[in-house]
């Protein structure tokens, strides 16, 4: 068995190093230029020297893992946002964008190559980009516990809701959520329906708080519906000042 | 030992396709020094001179500004909306820095805004164009046909940034329509006036490797540019989670027109193509199931 592993290592690794030799550059998307803005803005808040995940901020770091990025990103496993765009609008969104997903798919696919240092932003800048990222200072894998320390109105909900009262929602907060995708719509008492969040393979290890980009006003007599069987989610009121 | 056969087997069939989708080509503008052009539509179509992009035809810029994302709100009236009944889209977008409103776009294939529209069921497909109103919004009127999910698809380009192309979700209350569940549909289309047929190679799809398209037209002449542009293509996947907006790869007004898509996910897609021929647009569909490597 050992002697198994060891073979199968070996092949790996030479294939590793036969594909890096022979790495034919067909795209002209470079680390320098376009991937080492994106990776500032979306993965190096967490992938970083003494972050929560292994480095991603130098071009020698990111290189082996071209190809496992580029399926984490397609998948939507990577960063960890773990809700679909445009359902909802969230001002901690973290999701990419589609232009940035076809920008990293072209650089996995065409060579990966690093380009030149003069495309590269100061280390001033990429610092900037990086810690305006959300999850600089807060997630993801702050836990659900941080519903309840930031906001201390947090309330629970389990399945099909109708609230008794109005409700200033600022965001919401999965606290455990099955394996899987649904949306989570407000019913208002007028007859209208509108999105809140559409949950895809979210993951508790990075459990994270959706804050809207606007506050909804919720009437008494709304409906919050989609929450799935053994569910439990916090909505998030607006925090008074 | 069944096992590490198999793994070694994906082994080589990975080395063999990645080395298939990195065929030699000439050195690429960007390595050479001095300025690059790039096409603000297509960012990996780049020059070293000025001039045009060869895929969409829209001008190349030297250099770009940092992809920064904007927000587009959708407001959408009366409430509710009613199936069947006129509603009023009202796009407004907003910088990210201070949520100014932003009112100055450029021109992005003849127009400021381009809309798709799609059901959940993806039984409707809608490409059309808001207008800019004095306000500084874009205004649409649109008749929702059914209840359910729809997705819209927002496409511009501010002024002094990059293209943006933003999804949001409108909620037509009522029944939802039932799942939908498709199979690979590559039939010949016969549309307004012509026959469309569809080729891709691979054959069977694969997720996160390039697929290119090939749309074969009947009659192959009396084609013409369309919105600046020998073709346009939305694939939509079942879930409606993935949005693509594409252009011709390579097309010239002959016969063939091709895409080049990487389909992020192993789902079905539901594929959308418009041509036009002689003043008249050509919308033909179909169904792209596509399997993830090894499946």
């Amino acid at each position: 068995m050992k002697r198994s592993l060891f073979f199968t290592c070996v092949v790996m690794m030479t294939m590793c190093a036969a594909a890096q030799a022979h790495d034919v550059i067909t795209t002209p998307v470079t680390w320098d230029r376009e991937i080492s803005r994106i990776f500032y803005s979306r993965c190096v808040a967490c992938h970083r020297d003494g972050g929560a995940a292994f480095s991603l901020m130098e071009y020698k770091d990111a290189f082996p893992w071209r190809t496992a990025i580029k399926e984490e990103v397609l998948e939507r496993r990577m960063p960890p946002w773990g809700a679909v765009k445009g359902f909802g609008d969230f001002r901690n969104d973290q999701a990419l964008t589609p232009e940035q997903l076809e920008l990293l798919t072209s650089w996995s696919q065409g060579g990966s190559p690093e380009g030149e240092d003069k495309d590269l932003p100061p280390k001033d800048k990429l610092n900037e980009m990086m810690q305006e990222s959300a999850w600089f200072h807060d997630g993801p894998g702050d836990g659900p516990d941080a519903a309840e320390r930031h906001h201390s109105a947090a309330v629970a909900v389990s399945g099909d809701v109708k609230l008794v009262k109005p409700l200033t929602l600022d965001g919401l907060l999965p606290k455990s959520v099955p394996a899987g995708s649904f949306q989570i719509i407000a019913e208002f008492p007028d007859g209208r329906v509108e999105p809140l969040l559409w949950l895809d393979d979210y993951k508790e290890q990075f459990a994270h708080p959706f804050l809207l980009r606007s506050p909804v006003e919720l009437p008494a007599g709304t409906v919050i519906s989609g929450i799935p069987p053994g569910a439990t989610i916090f909505l998030l009121p607006e925090e008074k000042k | 030992m069944m096992g590490m056969k198999f793994g070694f087997a994906t082994l080589l069939l990975v080395a063999g396709i990645l080395r298939a989708q990195n065929p030699p080509i000439a050195p690429l503008p960007s390595q050479n020094a001095g300025t690059v052009y790039i096409c603000p539509m297509d960012p990996d179509v780049r020059s070293s001179n000025p001039g045009k992009c060869a895929r969409c035809g829209m001008s190349l810029v030297a250099g770009l500004p940092d992809p920064v994302e904007y927000h587009l709100h959708l407001d959408v009236t009366p409430k509710p909306v009613k199936p069947g009944q006129p509603a009023n889209l009202t796009f407004e977008i907003h910088d990210p820095w201070k949520e100014r409103q932003v009112t100055k776009f450029q021109i992005v294939h003849e127009k400021l805004f381009h809309m798709f529209v799609v059901s959940q069921d993806l039984q409707v497909f809608l490409h059309n164009h808001p207008t800019l109103g004095s306000d500084g919004d874009f205004h649409y009127e649109y008749v929702f046909p059914k209840s359910g999910l729809y997705r819209i698809l927002g496409d511009f380009y501010p002024d002094g940034a990059t293209p943006q192309l933003i999804a949001k979700s409108v909620i037509v209350p009522g029944p939802a329509p039932k799942p939908v569940s498709f199979t690979r549909d590559y039939s010949p289309k016969d549309t307004e006036n012509m026959t469309v047929e569809l080729v891709t190679d691979p054959p069977q799809p694969i997720s996160g490797f390039k697929t290119q398209m090939y749309f074969r037209v009947k009659p192959g002449e009396g084609l013409e540019k369309y919105l600046d542009a020998w073709g346009h293509m939305l694939a939509a996947s079942e879930d409606l989670i993935d949005m693509i907006h594409e252009h011709p790869f390579i097309a010239d007004g002959g016969p063939q027109i091709q895409f080049n898509v990487v389909f992020p996910r192993a789902k079905s897609y539901r594929v959308w193509v418009q041509f036009q021929r002689k003043g008249v647009v050509n919308t033909a569909r179909f169904d792209v199931p596509v399997k993830a490597l090894g499946q």
